[in-house]
């Protein structure tokens, strides 16, 4: 069970995807303000939303991880953190191309890339401090995440409060039929891959503990002495 | 004979990713008891110390302290730690140290000991106005202890009390520990020093490979523990080099 | 000169008998105790503030150098920016050094293993980088003022820069004080509170920005933002306390059943 999903969801992707360029590229009309390139927002609003998803989801596991000591919860931490920043780092690749190709300038320091960024930098953080910290901190790093993922409303909540460059929230909303009918397998598709990256990573991760376990069961196993009884020797009486 | 045990260890774990320190270990500490803890560098006693005293959770296992699984305010209130580290403030006289900890206990509905007396007795009433900055190894021992007599504990965790004393300051320390033994505490004392441990301890016991491997009671006739002592403690890896063993 | 304490002798007063003190006020008032006794240390010595105020005054400078050269009309736009990256970087100074203090004496595992409400220990630091962070503050605001006419507002609508300041401050205090005790008490390597402080602290800075474009300018929605600000203040605080002890210490589990148990048992 553990690999036949994340096989599937690959295979499904693999399936979708092609669906979706065709989609994308043929079946749905050139809009008429920004031309070609505009489809790149086909694959950047998926990959945004995937990357604020995770980035929920690796707050709520680093709770759970806290709360209950869960090497499971651990596990889904990582993972969806590393995910973060793959798909942050599309997010923050596509969004500029669009912008530069659109508005003509790559970066506009607008609330919204600013806080993708910033989420983008928090979840490094996190993966760096796992890699780098001492024995404790992974309680500490759980804490970050968990900051993080309060972040991602932050971002939504940006784009109403200050005069962005972005297009305003709306956008998705007031998409003819076509391209919202274009948007969908995207989704789809990016969605599938991610879930089954993140399969495979938290299986790694929780491969990982059960060998060190293991390892320490071996370990226990090789110490030979016998617990003596915790309290005074019978034989010699007590203290 | 037996009283029940006021803090109990039960199948204690704990491990750094492959790295076992400790492989489910069980321990009993009774009060009117003094326990010695011997093991090597790297035996783990230091971590034991910090699941005793609720610093690190144990990654397996069981620790009940005076009935009680958690180490929340009320049972942090009735044990006390002294670290090797003396945990001081530099700027702060002895007496302010001092007061600052039985302030917070007094706030948490905690009694505490009379000050200057706690400080005279560990002979350091005359330096109750010096900045604790200024003060040597040993003393800074002794305040710590001084702050950790405060609460009258009913067990108390010592880390190495002994190093940083010179020869009448163990004397004043092992007849402190005999004292609060009598008193009814509960008292886990690791040390290297095993002369200090014969002279002071009901009970020492070996750390070895994550368990407790061996236990020396102090037998009535008195005579036979320290070479029973040193004869468990001869089980450490340096110990038996330097005996040419 | 001893405290008298009262109490049954030798017997700690257990919560149920504290049913007239509320949990929130035993917390409440062993942060003030520990705040003070904080600032007290520092004014024998007063090594943190001056080399804070320092740094400030430093940070000032080479901002003035950078910028000098900017026309009235981009100052407004830059002045926010020299305001809150000075306190980002003496906050990072600050926190670091509180906490490297309190790693070299060893001291806040005394407090952890004491009868002292954790959440206390992180309201205490906040409280003093806070302090810290204020003072640093006002020399910067100062010397904005002086250097860039841009930046008269400050002066011409105090009370409306000290409750911005304040606030901005404080949710810097909050969220960083959380990360430097988790990183001091896991013997964690400093270096790694920069990699922490400035991307955490960032959002709350942002919304301080923003409020402080708003005043310099003029804008009627300075209130909103400020606000804001102090949404972000209550947020930071809210889960820096909550996971303060989950941090530091981790949560007591349940007992658990092993399978090594119970083969020792057989």
């Amino acid at each position: 069970m553990k690999k036949i999903l994340p096989i599937a969801f690959l295979g499904a992707a693999a399936l979708i995807f092609p669906v979706s360029v065709k989609t994308i590229f043929l079946d749905t009309p050139i809009e008429n303000q920004m031309g070609t390139v505009q489809k790149i927002f086909y694959f950047h609003v998926p990959l945004a939303w995937i990357m604020m998803l995770l980035a929920v989801v690796c707050g709520v596991a680093a709770g759970i991880q806290l709360r209950r000591d869960s090497k499971r919860a651990e596990a889904v931490s990582i993972a969806a953190a590393e995910l973060v920043l793959v798909t942050g780092l599309g997010v923050l690749i596509t969004g500029p191309i669009w912008g530069h190709a659109t508005w003509g300038k790559a970066w506009t320091w607008d609330a919204r890339q600013v806080s993708t960024g910033l989420l983008w930098l928090i979840f490094a953080a996190y993966v760096l401090v796992r890699h780098y910290g001492a024995a404790g901190s992974e309680r500490l790093a759980a804490a970050l995440a968990i900051f993080g993922a309060i972040d991602v409303p932050v971002i939504y909540y940006a784009v109403k409060i200050w005069k962005t460059t972005h297009p305003s929230n709306d956008v998705a909303g007031s998409l003819p039929a076509s391209m919202w009918a274009a948007l969908w397998p995207a989704l789809i598709a990016l969605l599938l891959t991610s879930m089954a990256l993140l399969l495979i990573r938290v299986q790694q991760e929780l491969t990982d503990v059960t060998l060190d376990e293991a390892w320490v069961d071996l370990d226990d196993a090789g110490a030979t002495k016998p617990n003596p009884a915790p309290g005074p020797t019978p034989a010699t009486g007590d203290a | 004979m037996d009283a029940p045990a006021l803090l109990s260890l039960r199948d204690i774990s704990k491990h750094f990713g492959r790295l076992a320190v400790l492989r489910g270990l069980d321990l009993d500490l009774r009060a009117g008891e003094i326990v010695g803890l011997i093991g090597a560098n790297g035996a783990g006693k230091s971590t034991l110390l910090s699941i005793i005293a609720g610093l690190m959770p144990p990654s397996r296992g069981q620790r009940v302290f005076a009935g009680s699984e958690g180490v929340g305010l009320d049972e942090r209130a009735r044990f006390a730690v002294v670290s090797h580290t003396a945990q001081t403030y530099p700027r702060l006289t002895a007496l302010e140290n001092l007061e600052l900890f039985a302030k917070l206990r007094a706030q948490a509905g905690c009694h505490s000991e009379p000050l200057l007396p706690t400080l005279d007795k560990l002979g350091l009433g005359y330096a109750a106005q010096r900045q604790a900055g200024t003060f040597s190894r040993g003393m800074l021992q002794r305040l710590a202890l001084a702050r950790a007599l405060l609460g009258k504990p009913e067990m108390l965790l010592l880390d190495e009390p002994f190093t940083a004393l010179d020869r009448p300051g163990r004397t004043l320390l092992a007849s402190v520990l005999a004292s609060e033994r009598d008193r009814g505490a509960a008292i886990l004392l690791i040390s290297h020093d095993l002369e200090a441990l014969v002279s002071v301890a009901d009970r020492v016991v070996l750390l070895e490979q994550g368990v407790i491997a061996g236990a020396v009671p102090r037998a009535p006739d008195n005579d036979t523990f320290g070479p029973r002592v040193r004869e468990l403690a001869g089980r450490m890896p340096a110990v038996r080099a330097e005996a040419g063993a | 000169m001893s405290v008298a304490i009262a109490g049954p002798v030798g017997a700690p007063v257990t919560r149920s008998d504290r049913v007239t003190t509320l949990l929130g006020m035993v917390a409440l008032r062993q942060a003030w105790l520990l705040a003070v006794n904080d600032l007290r240390q520092e004014a024998r010595d007063l090594e943190l503030i001056l080399t804070s105020s320092f740094f400030s005054l430093v940070v000032l400078i080479m901002l003035g150098m950078s910028f000098s050269a900017l026309g009235v009309s981009s100052q407004p736009l830059a002045v926010p920016g020299m305001l809150w990256l000075s306190v980002a970087f003496v906050g990072a100074l600050t926190l670091g050094r509180i906490f490297t203090r309190e790693r070299e004496f060893d001291t806040l595992r005394a407090l952890l293993v004491a009868p002292v409400e954790r959440v206390s220990i992180y309201l205490a630091k906040a409280f003093v980088t806070l302090v810290i962070l204020l003072g640093c503050s006002l020399i910067t605001v100062l010397g904005l003022t002086l250097l860039f006419p841009a930046a008269q507002p400050f002066a011409q609508r105090p009370m409306a820069t000290a409750a911005l300041v304040l606030m901005g401050c404080t949710a810097y205090a909050g969220v960083g004080t959380l990360f430097a005790a988790g990183l001091a008490s896991s013997s964690g390597k400093n270096v790694l509170l920069s990699v922490i402080l400035y991307p955490l602290t960032m959002p709350s800075l942002l919304f301080a920005l923003v409020a402080t474009r708003s005043l310099l300018e003029g804008h009627e929605s300075f209130t909103t933002y400020l606000g804001q600000l102090a949404a972000t203040n209550v947020l930071a605080f809210v889960v820096g306390a909550w996971l303060f002890e989950p941090v530091l210490v981790g949560v007591p589990q349940k007992r658990r059943g092993t399978a090594r148990a119970a083969r020792r048992r057989r």
